[in-house]
């Protein structure tokens, strides 16, 4: 998905593997705080109610980026049936299918939070597994979520995707070459 | 040339021999050496020209303070690199060193006549001789200064190095590796807490690579070195970072630090970074940066030869070399007299140890006898002699009464100096930390601090070995202590270490006028004691002042070695105590730091995002020419084999009207706004009217700011009741969304309707002809596509070549047309499949360009373009788009303000040339008549000017005050090669009664 780009950067120790992520159905859920108990009904389970937290069910992931904002993540054949779900619901709110604006890249190894230092300026080692957050990588806008100790998932908006590419290239040579 | 280095001294004994070249002659050094301890070691001390007065310069210090030892390496391939401190160019293997600032040779320089002038080049120089003519500033003066100014050479290549940078956080960051540094690493290592320890030299231990007398904990200095450096590299909390500068500390404990990767090695891997600046937040700092030895002023003390005395003793024990072979001391302080010591024990001459104070301690006295090195007390240094080495030195007793006596001649090949030691307070400078001033010591310590940051050691005033170790172990134990974390301050046991006492003297004492001699305060601008008693006397009283008109403290040292004896000079001139005088600000970087550094990966591709379309690939594969939209590359036009931009933008043209063209419109902003409240919210962001909309249909939307100019606009489709898509313009996406999001979440948070940027969600493909909808009836499912059922500005949902899209009858050429959205990923597959189809009509893909031309001969205007913040919507012909019976608006009440009705405000108008060959500049000024005075009066400028084809002549549109009543005028356009004459007309150019749009 990215151009240009090779399937993965491998360093050569094993300590480090970026690569891109399969494909996902991906929505912007945006619906006042109150009324996430019915929106559970739609989602599948309870809705992350804390930002930066994240929930699971049924193969979906949901990923609170605000007090009103919630990043849904779904197998890609679910598109249909999740739409579905959520028009049914009586609250107000909004979902938006953004399966195309972004793409994933996975970021994993021992060496995982040092070739994301090269470019993100928040204290990854504080990051709890299991969290998420919007946050800036070198100048492109990311999602980041920590999804096991040493393996993160960038979300990038696909015209970006080069960009974080590139600067992940050049941290993993850093790596392979232990400078 | 026989070698200065001693066998068995120093840390480098078993190291291998390494072959370096300066000034193209062949020399050997040892691994580990740095250029200028390999210079030493072959006798080498004249190593540059002095600035100014192209003095012969050698090599004054051992460490990063170096103003003289400045040179130029050459790596090959474009890695040039000007005033690389020779102190701490780590020498390898093949290493090219030249000498700067001196023609034709080092040793035989023209520029040295300036030495001889010196009274034409004395302080404010520039001021005083660069006034008039006015007319010489240009021609005579400025290529002078030009030729003048600067030190070495700039490059002239691109760099081919890269760079890196990183983030790091950590409990504690401790700036420098000496002892105070380590015992703070260590006692804070020990408790678990993440440290970072960074230091500037390439081997950890500072003062003590050089100190061999102390022993620590019952070992020699270097035995506790070694075990200090072992146990901190086995804490895995602990990061060493040596060759590591720290060059800034910047606010709430961000500091930078500068490490150097590569440039010591001599085969350097592929595509390895030269530098990484990293980026440290870190919860405490602990600054152990040491102390500055400061020169002593006096007549000739920048003669080659002449050097600090710590830096003496810094080659000798650290490096194993030898400065001379027969070595005069001048000191104010007791440090210069181990140095003298130590030389001794290894076998080189001492000629005197001449110290200024009137009385020194009796035990140094002691060893002196012992060594029978001879000593004289209370005497002075007067001048120096020799061409470009020091030959011998000029000393005078002093009388008690402070009377100079008869001066004695006495020879050496080197003059070692002390004029006691500066803290570094740079770091702590930078925070803002205030600095108090020790009268009897003359120098700044540290005072109160902003951060939380603390100083220990010789950079706070507290020096010694003891000191160091008690200061800097109580800092690492506290630092961590303050965070939570159990740390002990071990405490460091510090045998035969000499107490040391020193006084400072702002000159030596001379029997000789004071405003004749050359008695140098900064080395490398070439500032004398003169030029600042001149300055004083001229009238300037601030230090800043000062530093500005003499240039002291203006190189590239920053006054690391000039500042305080230089304050203690304009001090005793002005009469005034040196804090009234001040200091002068110390700013970031701490050490001259490479472009490269800073950019770090942010370079060639990386400079900067570039934004592609999923159809990119195709253009390019076309060989589309592309022009840069905001962060966006897109295509500007496709040229086919041999045409150039206009004949292939008309080429574009024709096919648009007359079959089928196709476009790549996924650049333009979308956002879709979604809630019960989301007409509301239309109608209050944008001019137009929305409750009225049905679902299913578009509306040209126009935004204005709260000002009433226009900020933005684009077609909206109302997809339902509860759903609009949004488009905006290419450059503007980011702002449109960011300014909705304001009002939503400041103004009106009681609406309930959300915004969701789905710019990348679609590729948009604009078809426009009138063939556009024969090609797409085939390939599209579920829209009847009947001009009755699916009329210009409709828009549905349905298939498309059997992926999902968003249909737009829209046309931003007044074609036929539509905009075909479909997810992204989908994009250049559909692009490829309607190329493929559209063959039988020809179908021509075009660019940004041929868009340009045929939006602007419908008179469509592009915001940004045609509008420039100052256009309100009559301004610009828009007023139709205005919802008049609307309660409110962002701008509506700014239009009535009664300058916005004026009727001479610019307004829009279409411009005919007289000679329909002509094509306008765009921006080219307008006025009604060509013949008035300078200045003319500017009536208005062109905003648009283009070749059209299917008129067969250029058109342009133009803002010329009040404009509209001037239909059929006559306006003049200066341009470059004449002024021409234009007719003022309406603004759509083609086809005025939109007979195309609904073909």
């Amino acid at each position: 998905m990215v151009p240009h780009a090779p399937a993965s950067l491998l360093v050569r120790n094993g300590a480090l593997s970026v690569r891109l992520a399969d494909e996902v159905a991906r929505f912007s859920l945006r619906l006042a705080p109150a009324d996430t108990g019915q929106a559970a009904a739609a989602f599948g389970g309870p809705l992350p109610a804390r930002i930066g937290a994240m929930s699971q069910s049924n193969g979906r992931t949901a990923l609170q980026l605000g007090p009103d904002e919630w990043q849904i993540l779904a197998p890609p054949g679910d598109v249909d049936a999740l739409s579905a779900a959520f028009a049914a619901l009586p609250v107000p709110h909004s979902l938006v299918d953004i399966s195309h604006r972004e793409v994933g890249i996975v970021v994993e190894g021992a060496a995982a939070t040092l070739a994301l230092r090269s470019a993100i300026a928040f204290d990854l080692e504080a990051m709890a597994v299991g969290t998420g957050c919007r946050t800036l990588f070198d100048k492109a806008q990311i999602l980041l979520i920590r999804e096991a100790a040493d393996r993160f998932r960038i979300e990038v908006w696909r015209s970006f995707a080069d960009h974080v590419w590139g600067l992940l290239r050049a941290a993993s040579r850093e790596i392979d070459l232990d400078l | 040339m026989t070698s200065f280095r001693i066998p068995g001294k120093g840390r480098l004994t078993a190291a291998a021999p390494v072959h370096f070249t300066f000034d193209g002659q062949p020399f050997q050094g040892v691994a580990g050496d740095s250029l200028a301890s390999a210079l030493l070691a072959n006798g080498v001390h004249l190593v540059g020209r002095s600035f100014k007065y192209h003095r012969p310069r050698g090599i004054l210090s051992a460490g990063s303070e170096e103003p003289n030892a400045l040179v130029s390496t050459d790596r090959g391939q474009g890695r040039f690199e000007p005033n690389t401190r020779a102190t701490m160019l780590e020498l390898y293997d093949g290493l090219a060193a030249t000498s700067q600032n001196r023609w034709p040779s080092l040793r035989r320089d023209v520029g040295a006549v300036n030495d001889a002038l010196y009274m034409l080049f004395s302080a404010g120089f520039y001021y005083k001789t660069f006034m008039w003519p006015k007319s010489f500033w240009t021609k005579v003066y400025e290529p002078f200064i030009r030729n003048a100014a600067g030190l070495g050479p700039a490059p002239v290549a691109v760099d081919p190095d890269v760079y890196a940078s990183r983030f790091a956080h950590c409990d504690l960051l401790v700036v420098g590796g000496g002892p105070a540094g380590l015992a703070a690493a260590l006692a804070a290592g020990r408790s678990g807490a993440s440290v970072i320890l960074c230091d500037e030299q390439a081997e950890l231990g500072g003062s003590l690579l050089s100190e061999t007398d102390a022993g620590i904990d019952g070992r020699s200095g270097w035995g506790w070195l070694d075990e200090t450096r072992a146990a901190l590299a086995a804490l895995p909390n602990v990061t060493l970072l040596p060759r590591t500068t720290a060059i800034g500390y910047y606010h709430q404990n961000f500091l930078g630090l500068c490490q150097r990767l590569t440039d010591h090695l001599t085969v350097v891997p592929d595509g390895a970074p030269r530098e990484r600046l990293w980026k440290v937040r870190a919860k405490r700092v602990v600054l152990a940066q040491g102390s500055i030895e400061k020169p002593l002023v006096f007549a000739g003390n920048d003669r080659p030869g002449v050097m600090l005395a710590g830096a003496a003793r810094a080659y000798l024990n650290r490096y194993g070399v030898a400065v001379g072979r027969r070595v005069a001391i001048v000191t104010t302080h007791d440090s210069a007299w181990l140095a003298a010591f130590d030389l001794a024990r290894a076998g080189v001459a001492v000629a005197a140890i001449v110290d200024a104070r009137g009385t020194v301690p009796a035990g140094l006295v002691a060893r002196a006898e012992a060594l029978r090195i001879p000593t004289r007390i209370g005497w002075t240094v007067t001048d120096t002699a020799g061409r470009l080495r020091v030959e011998s030195v000029r000393i005078n007793p002093v009388a008690a009464d402070g009377t100079v006596g008869a001066g004695q001649t006495l020879a050496c090949d080197a003059l070692l100096m002390s004029g006691g030691w500066t803290p570094s307070v740079h770091l702590f400078s930078h925070t803002k930390g205030s600095l108090r001033w020790q009268e009897d010591r003359q120098m700044f310590t540290p005072g109160e601090t902003v951060e939380d940051g603390c100083p220990v050691g010789a950079c706070a005033g507290r020096f010694g070995l003891a000191a160091a170790l008690e200061d800097g172990a109580e800092a690492g134990r506290a630092a961590v202590a303050a965070l939570g974390f159990t740390a002990e301050a071990t405490a460091h046991r510090v045998t035969d270490e000499t107490p040391l006492t020193g006084t400072s003297l702002r000159e030596l004492p001379t029997d000789r006028d004071p405003s004749r001699i050359k008695a140098f305060v900064d080395f490398q601008n070439d500032v004398m004691a003169k030029d600042i008693r001149l300055a004083v006397r001229e009238g300037f009283q601030s230090i800043e002042h000062i530093k500005r008109y003499t240039t002291t403290g203006m190189a590239t040292d920053q006054g690391k070695i000039s500042n305080i004896n230089g304050l203690a000079i304009a001090a005793d001139a002005l009469k005034r105590p040196a804090p009234a005088v001040g200091l002068t600000t110390f700013r970031p970087p701490y050490t001259p730091t490479t472009f490269g550094a800073f950019a770090g990966y942010n370079r060639g591709d990386l400079f900067e995002v570039t934004r592609k379309t999923p159809i990119d690939g195709w253009a390019e594969a076309q060989g589309a020419v592309f022009e840069p939209v905001s962060l966006w590359r897109r295509a500007w036009y496709f040229p086919q084999a041999g045409e150039d931009m206009h004949a292939a933008v008309a080429r574009e043209c024709a096919a648009v009207r007359s079959s089928l063209g196709m476009f790549d419109a996924s650049t333009l902003g979308k956002i879709e706004i979604v809630g019960p409240d989301a007409a509301e919210f239309m109608n209050r962001m944008y001019t137009n009217a929305w409750t009225k909309l049905a679902p299913g249909r578009c509306r040209y939307g126009l935004m204005l700011g709260e000002d009433g100019f226009i900020r933005d606009d684009g077609v909206i489709g109302r997809l339902a009741h509860d759903r609009f898509h949004v488009t905006t313009t290419t450059g503007g996406a980011a702002r449109v969304l960011a300014m909705m999001e304001d009002y939503l979440q400041t103004e009106w948070p009681d609406l309930k309707v959300w915004l969701t940027s789905t710019t990348e969600q679609w590729a948009v493909i604009a078809l426009q002809g009138p063939n556009a909808r024969k090609l797409i009836e085939p390939l599209v499912e579920g829209i009847d596509l009947a001009d009755s059922a699916f009329p210009h500005m409709a828009v549905a949902e349905g298939r498309i070549c059997g992926v999902p899209t968003r249909l737009f009858r829209v046309s931003f050429t007044g074609e036929l047309g539509f905009e075909i959205n479909v997810p992204a990923r989908h994009g250049r597959a559909v692009w490829e499949a309607l190329h493929e189809a559209g063959q039988r009509f020809g179908i021509t893909p075009y660019g940004t360009e041929t868009m340009h031309v045929l939006r602007a001969e419908k008179g469509y205007i592009i915001v940004g373009q045609d509008t420039d913040g100052t256009l309100t919507p009559d301004d610009s012909g828009l007023g139709w788009a205005v919802g008049k019976t609307k309660p409110d608006f962002v701008g509506k009440r700014s239009l009535t303000r009664p300058d916005m009705l004026v009727p001479h405000r610019k307004q829009l108008v279409g411009l005919l040339t007289e000679d329909p060959q002509t094509v306008l500049e765009e921006g080219a000024q307008i006025v009604l008549d060509p013949n008035q005075p300078l200045p003319m009066k500017m009536v208005g400028h062109v905003t648009s000017s283009y070749w059209s084809a299917a008129l067969g002549r250029s058109i342009a549109l133009a803002v010329v005050e009040g404009g509209r009543a001037r239909q059929g005028e006559t306006v003049h356009v200066p341009m470059p090669d004449r002024v021409h004459r234009a007719t003022v007309t309406g603004t759509v150019f083609f086809d005025p009664d939109n007979t195309r749009l609904s073909a």
